[in-house]
């Protein structure tokens, strides 16, 4: 893994009344385990990873408590694995990152709401959602509403996140239903501290195991005829039994206020936002009380009708700030009160916009807006939106002076395997034409930004062959489709690959094999280095070695022919294989394995190891790449078929010359791209490889000294300086 | 009334070090009990792209609360920001942008590097973002600001840029913290020996510019260099070019840095300065403000080839004084032409090539960048890959002329090539690129020389004839000297460019056939577009343009 978790996992130990200080997605783990967890398990991924990697590091701490972790090869098996909670009381949690993740485990969270649970479920979930986020921009909110399960979408302190986590499984439980808690990126990861309490074992759990199975019990099947009777309970029973209880627990806030003809109803996620933004207009104190009445809905679904009227019963105005799109809860909240024929305005999007997410710029012209709208007595808007206008106008005129400036996307490392494949079909694409390119999900898909600006669509994890199936029928030239090996084994082994063996299909596939998820922090997964602990990759309970999932027997084994493993450095190669597929006579999958591992788990492996050569005074070569700089003449091809971070640009020392100069700086590790490429594309003769020996032994020496003692006598140079 | 939150935002790139940095500030606030609060969203960002860390500090320490909690807030707000600390100049701009530096509030602190986006590298001539633009605007946003080439004291002080930041967040005595609490926070953590020195490093410097005014090192930061934002200096900008400064970019100076192109020992003086040979010293101040430049121009022609072909170039050179004087273009278009016929006349081959490589100061030059010991060997690998122009041209134009023909209608041209990697510091490498360079001297026999020679020589003849038009059509004539260059590939797309230009611009301008000072354009922005993009579509699109503007009086 990317990293370590030791000094975190300390944390997770602490005991009643310490105080525990961290990031708020590894207080969730710690509440989970407060919260007396039998089985935890998910699928990594950003903002969500830690809890999993944390975990995976608290293997002995989590073998004490008796809780099984299973880190499960795809959001549906995590969902899955919830099913021990259907007939059993234990409670579980799983993890993932959302929207993408609750789209992958639908169907098992539909099968495991339908039945309900006996034991309390808890889906914690990454909503990858605003600044920083990697998915489709989509609310997570539906998924609760279609199937019933509850979303707490808690205030982001670490106090209320711990609390939401231990009363959720409790909610859980006395409404029979699953419960997701939708923490945002930022609250993912921001810092605080709560008072920690004991943690305590699971009434069953691997220490105390099960006796055996319940007496069979039709209705736990969500088979009909039963799941007729299931959707009844959900809305008879299981509902108001929730709503009961957050309304009996309060996981709801009130935060009074004088200006009481006017409130606002807000995400729990978003409160600290709004009441900043309310602060800033001289509403708000920074201790949290406000002058505006406020509801903090922890829970966002389901909303407790009760709660709402009596909130919004006497005034004139409330507004919804509700993140993204539909509004579900402004829409619920108009029912409500037709319902209860109050006669509060109900204002939300319109005030505040439809979609994007609701920065600290967003909510102060939304405030602005809603209060020049209704315009409460005893203040003044006008000033106050003269005065938002000011502070957010300030923006535009900044940037107007600066200009556009060069964006900085995210890019391959250093040293990266995944980026010469790029290069290579950047290069053979000039000889053969363009071709439709899948891209896929994973570090790969930085081969769709610049300078590559390779793929023409991205339809989710492991999918890429999947959505080629219908381009290459439809096409003269053979589609490419680009997976990762964290994808092949996500997805794309049964949905792209089986898929198209089991239709006859046509088209290559690229599966970069680097070891590792790495995009998400370098976890394993099946086809990761076999020397790994199954610790490692999450068995738990058996020890030993957890066996290695091989791609290419793998592949074999299905039936795929035409299969070529290539060193994704040997750009040539690289360059020569996929001609090779692209235009070869027969039909069928082409499928290339871009063989190289993951060059930031290398370097942290290799530098370690070459540390502890040195200072055993042990022989170590160190490679890395140059440019001659008065030879390189600041084209920049070189560039624009690499991308890597170490080769870049600096003045031109040649006073006759304005362009700038390639360079590599002292990042390179080496890993021969720029040599491959220069060849491969023939470029220019600037590049070099230089090699440097430390702790030489007698035979480096004595070659060098007798190599550079006949080129001085040739008249040359003393290269090595050893003569 | 209470005291507000002191909010820090930190800009970044992935992998320096940002989310440390946020937790020292963190740890050092809460060992003053203080309450703090962070957040990111590291995500895929991580991977060296830009991105943020957002921290609040209540300045009352939570003895003296009672129990009750600030709300602190997860995002900046514009308006809302006491301190941006940015590891890289154009993440600064990139605050100021954001809207979050500004002028009632903000102490931007920013290391004065660049470390250039994909887009800045990868044009194909300079892309570079203006730093003088950068400056301007922290200049006119921030309340006050503290730059540092951090990513320079980082290196001097063998430690990571994250904890030179800190040093520099420490001096500005901003936060209710003091040096000691930040100490112990890196003390905690892992490398803290490296860390500590980076922290004191960037302390000390912080306070050294704090201190004085312009601050010292301010030169060394690569601020202010005032390079021009546009990918192409219009020619008519003053001629002058700055020369680079060191540390723009993340990079050691290495020796052979002004060394002259190859070894010419006869020429050097005992400080090693080359010299222009007796009978060509006093030249280059008969042509006035370009006398700097012609010197470069000889001594590089010297060394490329011999004296005799700096007199040629000097010669040619009087040519376009001469023209210059009659257009009135005082001087500049001497200046122009002279650099770029300097570098036209030293064309790359592989002569040239072969004498870089084996250029003593070269060797010197790596291990010196590798931090060689003397007794550690070093080895120089070379890509070489020529082809068949490459190898015809340093033959005879009577042999090469045939096999080229031959080539091209085979069309091998493109495609047979020999991929060489050879061991310079070996004794057979050595001796294959010496055997390369002892070509030297055929050089004026071979094919690629005399066919350099007509293209200079017709280029020239364009140049005159337009300044007797307009100087700034010359001017605009000569800079387009600078599509050509490089190898390979490269030299054929430029050369195939400045074909096209010439062809659909330059000559219908010349002809009348396009309105005098519509050509001028016509030709600045043909060479602009001919830079735009490796395909050629820019320019493509830029010459039908051209072509399809109505003429006056074209019914005729």
């Amino acid at each position: 893994m990317e990293r370590s978790f030791k000094t975190e996992v300390d944390a997770l130990r602490l005991g009643d009344g310490e105080v525990f200080r961290g990031e708020g997605i590894l207080a969730v783990t710690k509440a989970l385990l407060q919260s007396g967890v039998s089985y935890v398990g998910g699928y990594q991924g950003a903002p969500v990873s830690h809890l999993l990697d944390v975990l995976v590091d608290a293997e002995d701490m989590m073998a004490e408590l008796g809780v099984h972790l299973e880190t499960c090869t795809n959001e549906a098996s995590a969902a899955a694995m919830l099913g021990a909670s259907i007939n059993y009381p234990l409670r579980g949690a799983v993890t993932w990152k959302s929207i993408v993740g609750t789209n992958v485990a639908a169907d098992a969270l539909s099968n495991l709401a339908s039945p309900g649970v006996i034991g309390g479920v808890m889906i914690i979930l990454g909503e990858d959602y605003g600044e920083g986020a990697s998915v489709i921009q989509e609310r997570s909110y539906a998924y609760a509403m279609k199937s019933s399960m509850w979303l707490l979408d808690p205030r982001p302190g670490l106090p209320t996140i711990v609390r939401c986590v231990e009363q959720g499984f409790e909610l859980s439980e006395a409404s029979h239903a699953p419960v997701m808690l939708e923490l945002r990126i930022r609250a993912c990861h921001v810092t605080g501290e709560f008072i920690a309490r004991d943690n305590r074992p699971g009434r069953y759990s691997t220490l105390n195991r099960l006796p055996g199975p319940p007496r069979f019990d039709y209705a736990r099947l969500s088979h009909p005829p039963v799941t007729f009777i299931h959707e009844r309970l959900k809305v008879e029973d299981r509902m108001p039994a929730a709503q009961a209880f957050i309304r009996q627990h309060k996981l709801n806030e009130i935060i009074a206020g004088d200006l009481d003809d006017i409130g606002i109803v807000v995400m729990g996620g978003l409160t600290n936002a709004v009441l900043r933004a309310l602060e800033r207009l001289g509403l708000a104190d920074i201790f949290g009380g406000s002058r505006v009445p406020v509801l903090v809905l922890n829970v966002v679904y389901p909303l407790v009708p009760e709660e709402l009227t009596s909130f919004c019963a006497g005034k004139r105005a409330v507004l919804v700030v509700e993140e993204g799109h539909p509004e579900y809860i402004e829409h619920a909240l108009n029912v409500e009160l037709r319902r209860a024929d109050l006669q509060a305005r109900v204002l939300g999007k319109g005030p505040l916009p439809k979609a994007g997410e609701y920065t600290a710029e967003v909510l102060l012209n939304g405030l602005a807006a809603f209060l020049a709208e209704i315009r409460p007595a005893g203040l003044d808007p006008e000033a106050m939106a003269a005065r938002v206008r000011e502070i957010v106008g300030h923006r535009s005129v900044a940037a107007a002076a600066l200009g556009e400036l060069p964006a900085r996307p995210p890019a391959f490392c250093t040293g990266c395997p995944e980026r010469p494949v790029f290069s290579a079909i950047k290069l053979v694409q000039r000889e053969i034409g363009p071709t439709h390119i899948s891209a896929d999900i994973g570090c790969h898909s930085f081969g769709t930004l610049p300078p590559f600006s390779l793929g023409n669509s991205i339809l989710g994890y492991g999918m890429s062959l999947a959505s080629a199936a219908a381009v290459g029928p439809n096409m003269d030239r053979r589609s490419i489709a680009v997976m990762g090996d964290g994808g092949f084994w996500h997805n794309g082994l049964i949905t792209g690959v089986a898929s198209t063996l089991f239709n006859q299909g046509d088209g290559v596939l690229i599966v970069m094999q680097n070891g590792y998820t790495s995009a998400t922090g370098q976890q394993y997964m099946p086809s990761s280095a076999p020397s790994l602990p199954s610790s490692a990759s999450g068995g738990g309970t058996g020890g030993g070695l957890a066996p290695r999932m091989d791609l290419e027997t793998t592949l074999r084994a299905m039936g795929v022919k035409w299969l070529r493993k290539v060193r994704t450095y040997s750009v040539a190669k690289m360059m020569a294989t996929l001609r090779q597929a692209m235009l070869a006579g027969e039909r069928g999958l082409k499928v290339i394995i871009a063989d190289g591992e993951c060059q930031l788990a290398r370097q942290r492996r290799l530098r370690a190891e070459e540390a502890e050569q040195l200072k055993r005074g042990k022989r170590v070569v160190r490679i890395r790449y140059g440019v001659d700089e008065d030879i390189c003449t600041g084209d920049h091809s070189c560039i624009r078929l690499s991308g890597c971070p170490s080769l870049t640009v600096k003045p031109n020392p040649d006073p006759l010359r304005t362009d700038p100069v390639t360079t590599v700086i002292d990042s390179c590790v080496g890993c021969g791209l720029c040599g491959e490429v220069a060849h491969a594309a023939v470029l220019c003769p600037s590049f070099y490889r230089a090699e440097l020996i430390r702790n030489p032994n007698w035979r480096d020496r004595a070659i060098a000294a007798l190599r550079s003692r006949v080129i001085a006598l040739l008249g040359g140079y003393a290269p090595n300086r050893t003569a | 009334m209470s005291a507000r939150p002191i909010s820090i935002l930190i800009a970044a790139l992935g992998g320096e070090g940002g989310g440390v940095l946020t937790d020292w500030i963190i740890a050092a606030a809460a060992s003053c009990d203080l309450p703090v609060q962070s957040t990111s969203i590291p995500g895929v960002a991580q991977r060296t792209g830009a991105t943020t860390y957002y921290i609040e500090v209540y300045p009352t320490p939570w003895r003296e609360l009672h129990g009750k909690r600030p709300v602190l807030a997860l995002a900046p707000g514009i308006g809302d920001v006491d301190m941006v600390v940015a590891s890289e100049f154009l993440e600064a701009g990139r605050a100021v942008a954001g809207g979050f530096v500004t002028p009632d509030r903000t102490l931007l602190i920013a290391s004065t590097h660049r470390s250039h986006a994909i887009a800045e590298k990868m044009a194909m001539a300079d892309g570079r973002f203006d730093t003088g633009r950068l400056m301007g605007a922290v200049e006119k946003n921030a309340r006050s600001h503290l730059l540092l080439d951090m990513d320079a004291v980082a290196r001097s002080a063998r430690a990571m840029i994250n904890s030179v930041m800190l040093g520099a967040v420490a001096a500005s005595g901003r936060l209710p913290i003091p040096a000691a609490a930040f100490e112990a926070a890196i003390r905690a953590g892992k490398s803290s020996e490296a860390n500590l020195r980076g922290f004191r490093a960037g302390l000390e410097a912080a306070e050294r510019v704090a201190r004085s005014s312009p601050p010292p090192g301010w030169e060394g930061s690569g601020v202010g260099v005032g390079r021009s934002g546009a990918s192409v200096a219009h020619p008519l900008d003053p001629p002058t070019r700055p020369f680079p400064t060191r540390g723009e970019e993340v990079e050691k100076a290495t020796p052979q840095a002004a060394a002259p192109k190859a070894e010419n020992d006869r020429l050097r003086d005992a400080g090693g300065t080359p010299a222009l040979p007796g009978n060509l010293a006093n030249e280059p101040a008969r042509f006035g403000d370009a006398a700097d430049i012609v010197a470069e121009g000889v001594r590089r022609l010297v060394a490329y080839q011999d004296a005799a072909y700096a007199r040629l170039y000097l010669d040619r050179l009087a040519r376009i004084a001469e023209a210059d004087r009659r257009a009135g273009a005082r001087g500049r278009l001497t200046r122009e032409v002279a650099r770029h016929l300097a570098l036209r006349m030293s064309y790359e081959d592989v002569i040239r090539v072969a004498e870089a490589k084996i250029a003593p100061a070269r060797m010197a030059g790596i291990a010196a960048q590798m931090s060689a010991n003397p007794d550690e060997p070093v080895t120089i690998v070379e890509f070489l890959k020529p082809g068949i122009a490459e190898m015809c041209s340093i033959l005879p134009p009577f042999i090469a002329r045939p096999i080229i023909a031959t080539a091209e209608r085979r069309g091998w041209i493109d495609k047979l090539h020999w991929g060489m990697e050879i061991k310079t510091t070996s004794v057979s490498g050595y001796l294959r690129l010496l055997a390369l360079a002892r070509l030297r001297r055929f050089r004026p026999q071979s094919f690629r020389y005399q066919e350099e020679q007509r293209a200079i020589e017709a280029w020239l003849a364009l140049i005159i004839a337009a300044a007797d038009k307009s100087g700034a059509l010359a001017l605009e004539i000569a800079e387009c000297a600078r599509l050509i260059k490089g190898y390979g590939d490269t030299l054929k797309r430029g050369a195939a460019n400045y074909a096209a230009i010439e062809r659909d611009v330059i000559r219908p301008t010349l002809a009348g056939r396009i309105p005098l000072s519509r050509g001028v354009d016509a030709v600045a922005s043909a060479r602009v577009a001919a830079l735009a993009d490796p395909e050629g579509e820019a320019l493509a699109k830029c010459l039908a343009e051209i072509a399809a503007s109505p003429l006056p009086g074209a019914e005729r």
